[in-house]
């Protein structure tokens, strides 16, 4: 965290009416790695979220090896089943396959599986009705835990589990007004933007063009637009959240003015700080380009390696969070402006964040 | 107009004046009848899209009977309006987006003039609709005449039109500067003994079928352009204003068809190999293409040599590879001209991004290189047999592919609209499964009878039928007969077909004849059925017995279809036992007395019935192995679950 004063802000307030304060700026570097460092403060977090995610799938991944079995019955082909991908029985059984079934192909191998993700998500593709439910159940999830992981690293130190899931519960209400209308804008991004984007404009730039190396360049700055819509979005709800919680907002409308403000007045380490975050995303995704398991790979090996991606993931995300309560924290935390107490005696949220702040200039 | 009539003029003359140098088979033999002949000129105007033509046709009745009409397919009529039966069963069955298509990149064909025996024949042609009786469609034109052309004579007929060329429909049409010309001059069908013109409309699920003749075709196009085309080229004669002509001369082809863009790249390569004739390859390749060359090449060699060696000689002294522009936006920019093959030209097809262990441009390349045999050479009617040219062609790409590309290809998806490629190295091409595109047959394995003319299959499913049904009954009859054999039945197929118009019945009898058995019921499960065919293994029971085991094992027919089989035991000691079923029964039960148990049942264990739609079935094991597979990929699914979670929870 950088802690120098060469941004000067003059802030009227009731005891200092002339008093020029000199307040650290936060930066998008130093917000980035102590972010990433409560991340990895907080291993039972990161392990909880993993756990729910595989406990989330379990019922359907358990209903799939019904399904498997039941087609493979007792017979020879099960034995090369075993062994490995066998292309001609996995479209045998997606043939006569339903619902959850359909969705076993070839495309969940490796790192095929997450380029058609995010491959899919970006050409807006509609995920099949059972999985777009699960996607729906754990976004809630999410929802839920988002609470009590922004307080927990906004605290930066260890809380219990109940004060964890108090703050869930404090905030997950509020999460959820909040969920509804950053859900609305996200919907008109899908229903409006992404076709203007992929469909008008597109056809228009294309309709006479002849050769893909232009047309993926167009493709890839219309990905790049929509991108952008989606980070600016997200980073509002982002902000808001790391508000409502820091500040203890309980209206979420106020929250979500509160993070425009403070996304306008300093867009670009808050842009710097989400491009940061993403980076790190990618390089997870990338180690994961050269590492994703083939299908021949032992069944702990690919569980394993798979998993640990997975892990790496979480804790992109959760360094993500933490990087943004850091730099709001940065920026605006003072006794004044602060977590909600928790029922612990004898911490004082407000001491903490002072604490933290002060630990953070020396 | 003025201009252009001399130009014709000219033409004209230069037609007359020589055939192009090194035109080798001008001194050959006729191979084909040449009953249809045609002398062209065409202009391509690039700023109104449209092609002005000229030129005669000549035409001998090679029937026992006279003629006493003439019919000329217009084909770019499908695409004047929606109304068009094309464009109708377009809506029906298949992908509507072509028929949304505005009005400036419609398509169509006019009659200027059509004079024979010094008569005016448009006053009484009129358009017809032989299959469906549409009113609205204008792609067959009737034409009375005033005497009949007997038995053996020939009419010449001067003719005049001009062609609108579409965006592209149907592997024709024109996108950017590049223009892929095809069924774009009045053709005529096909005069049968029976009194009647074979000339169907224009459908959605066909192709096309007419009569050899020599083409002796002159394109002006702008200066500068390349053009590529049916036939051997001759030098290109500039011409004023800005325009060259180029002409090209084919014998014993039944159609023409070309190309012409600005922006080809030309490679010419030569094949060679002992025993087989030596073909000249010219490939006229998109520019973003440039390092693909070398992988146009081998496939069209592959074809040459494998097709040749198998079936037949390639007669021809040239080959044209297009390689055509990829719409970038198919939806605006209509299909792909890609993936067509036309007598001595074909076009073949890739992207930009084409992974080298990938199946993309080898195995269009091959597919649409092996057309020349099956349907250059030996040219059925694919509006009514289309699997005699399709289903023959993919069987035999699939087995080229194997043999020349053996253990290369993996699967390929395509994500990001389209253009990031995703070779998945674990899913390896399978010569049986998806050479012979089983997975896209079991689907639609009942919707259609295949001896059904082709033009009447479900639009939706036709190809899946033509192309893949008879792939793997072909696989199958291979399994059944070996290969030598069934590489004899091709040979001979390919020899008394060539440069004709043979049945399916011929086919079938040539079958029967080579293989020294009697087809017929094989021919009539398959080719005449719409039957689907599954077998089972149902019930394995081993009961203790004074001597051993009774060991009894029941196999079922789970579909329609029948074909014969073998159902082979395994006992716990190892000692295997085959019984021959002959599939007729619904239910078969065999018992067996030893001293070992059963422990393996498979049914048609070497897979010889390749439209088996549930192989999964066919067998059984004692020691199941379910749920240990079972437990690698739901785990593995679980993995891409929790993925998915992930990645759009990340929002929320």
């Amino acid at each position: 965290m950088k802690t120098t004063s060469e941004v000067v802000s003059a802030k009227p307030g009731p005891e200092t009416t002339s008093e020029v304060v000199f307040t650290p700026r936060a930066t998008a570097l130093g917000a980035f790695l102590e972010g990433w460092r409560r991340a990895l403060a907080a291993p039972a977090i990161t392990l909880g979220v993993l756990a729910a995610l595989f406990l989330m799938a379990l019922p359907l991944g358990l209903a799939l090896r019904g399904m498997l079995v039941e087609h493979l019955g007792p017979s020879v082909v099960a034995e090369r089943a075993a062994w490995g991908w066998e292309a001609g029985w996995a479209a045998e059984f997606a043939a006569q396959a339903q619902g959850l079934g359909r969705t076993f192909t070839h495309e969940i191998l490796g790192f095929g599986g997450t380029l058609s993700i995010i491959g899919g998500f970006f050409d807006a593709k509609p995920l099949p009705p059972v999985v777009a439910g699960a996607a729906a159940a754990y976004a809630v999830l999410w929802i839920f835990l988002s609470g009590g992981i922004l307080d927990r690293f906004a605290r930066a130190r260890p809380v219990r589990t109940a004060a964890f899931f108090a703050s869930c519960g404090v905030f997950f209400w509020r999460f959820l007004r909040l969920g509804v209308m950053v859900g609305a804008a996200y919907w008109a991004l899908f229903a409006w933007l992404h076709p203007f984007l992929f469909g008008t404009l597109w056809n228009s730039w294309t309709a006479g063009m002849t050769t893909e190396r232009e047309a993926m360049a167009v493709r890839a700055g219309l990905y790049l637009v929509f991108a952008l819509a989606l980070a600016l979005v997200s980073l509002i709800a982002d902000y808001a959240k790391v508000r409502a919680v820091v500040e203890d907002r309980r209206s979420m409308i106020s929250a979500l003015g509160a993070s425009m403000r403070f996304l306008r007045r300093r867009p670009f380490r808050v842009f710097g700080l989400y491009l940061l975050s993403a980076l790190a995303s990618i390089v997870v995704v990338r180690v994961w380009f050269t590492a994703a398991p083939s299908a021949w790979a032992s069944v702990p090996v690919a569980f394993l390696l798979t998993q640990v991606y997975l892990l790496f993931r979480v804790w992109a995300k959760l360094a993500w969070m933490a990087g943004e309560v850091v730099f709001f924290q940065g920026e605006l935390a003072h006794a004044t402006y602060t977590a909600a107490p928790l029922q612990m005696w004898p911490d004082s949220p407000a001491a903490e964040a002072i604490e933290n702040l002060v630990s953070r200039t020396r | 107009m003025r201009r252009r009539s001399s130009w014709t003029l000219i033409a004209a003359f230069l037609l007359l004046v020589a055939r192009p140098a090194g035109f080798a088979q001008d001194a050959a033999p006729a191979r084909s009848p040449r009953n249809a002949s045609y002398q062209l000129l065409a202009t391509l105007d690039p700023e109104s899209h449209t092609i002005h033509g000229s030129g005669r046709v000549i035409w001998r009745n090679i029937t026992t009977v006279p003629a006493n009409d003439l019919r000329f397919h217009l084909y770019w009529n499908a695409w004047r309006d929606a109304n068009s039966s094309w464009m109708r069963e377009q809506r029906l069955g298949r992908s509507s987006a072509l028929t949304r298509r505005p009005a400036d990149q419609s398509g169509s064909i006019e009659i200027i003039s059509m004079v024979a025996r010094g008569t005016d024949l448009r006053p009484k042609a009129t358009f017809v609709a032989p299959d469906d009786g549409n009113a609205d469609d204008r792609t067959v034109l009737s034409v009375p005449l005033d005497r009949p052309v007997l038995p053996g004579e020939t009419i010449d007929i001067d003719i005049a039109w001009t062609s609108r060329v579409p965006v592209t429909f149907a592997r024709t049409g024109r996108l950017g500067q590049y223009y892929f010309i095809a069924q774009w001059f009045p053709k005529l069908g096909v005069f049968q003994n029976n009194g009647e013109w074979n000339a169907h409309q224009f459908h959605a699920a066909t192709e096309f079928f007419s009569d050899f003749g020599t083409y002796d075709v002159a394109l002006t196009v702008p200066k500068g352009w390349t053009v590529g085309a049916t036939g051997v080229a001759s030098p290109v004669l500039p011409g004023a204003e800005g325009q060259d002509t180029h002409r090209f001369v084919a014998d014993d082809v039944h159609d023409f068809a070309w190309t012409t863009s600005p922006n080809f790249v030309e490679h010419v390569e030569r094949f060679e190999h002992p025993g087989l004739p030596p073909v000249t390859m010219r490939l006229l390749l998109q520019r973003e293409h440039a390092k693909q060359a070398e992988r146009h090449f081998v496939a069209t060699r592959a074809a040459l040599r494998y097709y040749g060696e198998w079936f037949g000689p390639y007669p021809y002294s040239h080959i044209t590879i297009v390689d055509p522009v990829t719409p970038v936006n198919p939806d605006e920019q209509g299909g792909s001209t890609g993936g067509m093959e036309y007598p001595m030209l074909f076009t073949a097809g890739t992207r930009n991004w084409a992974p080298l262990d990938g199946s993309q441009p080898e195995s269009v390349t091959i597919h649409e290189a092996g057309h020349q045999f099956w349907y250059g050479i030996v040219a059925t009617n694919e509006f009514e047999h289309a699997w005699m040219d399709e289903g023959l062609n993919t069987y035999a790409t699939a087995r080229v592919i194997d043999e020349a590309l053996p253990n290369k290809f993996v699967t390929v998806e395509r994500y990001f609209g389209g253009f990031v490629p995703w070779a998945f190295t674990d899913v390896r091409w399978s010569r049986a499964i998806d050479g012979n595109r089983l997975n896209a047959y079991r689907p639609v394995a009942t919707y259609d009878t295949q001896s059904t003319p082709t033009w009447r299959y479900w639009p939706g499913s036709a190809s899946q039928i033509s192309y893949n049904k008879t792939a793997l009954w072909l696989a199958t009859l291979e399994r059944y007969l070996g290969w030598e054999t069934m590489q004899r039945v091709l040979a001979t197929h390919f020899s008394r077909g060539a440069f004709r118009h043979p049945t399916p019945e011929e086919f079938f009898a040539i079958a029967s004849e080579v293989a020294g058995a009697d087809l017929t019921w094989f021919f009539d499960a398959t080719v005449r059925s719409s039957a689907a065919f599954d077998y089972a293994v149902t019930q394995v029971t081993n009961t203790p017995a004074a001597d051993g085991f009774e060991s009894v094992v029941v196999v079922r027919r789970l579909q329609d279809g029948v074909f014969p089989l073998t159902i082979k035991r395994t006992y716990a000691d190892g000692t295997t036992d085959m019984t021959a079923w002959d599939g007729q029964n619904r239910w078969e039960a065999i018992v067996d007395h030893g001293p070992s148990p059963i422990v393996r049942v498979e049914v048609d264990p070497n897979r010889i019935l390749m439209l088996d739609l549930n192989y999964t079935n066919n067998s059984w094991t004692a020691t199941p192995q379910a749920p240990a597979a079972a437990r690698r990929w739901s785990l593995r699914w679980m993995g891409w679950l929790q993925e998915v979670m992930l990645t759009y929870a990340f929002f929320s």
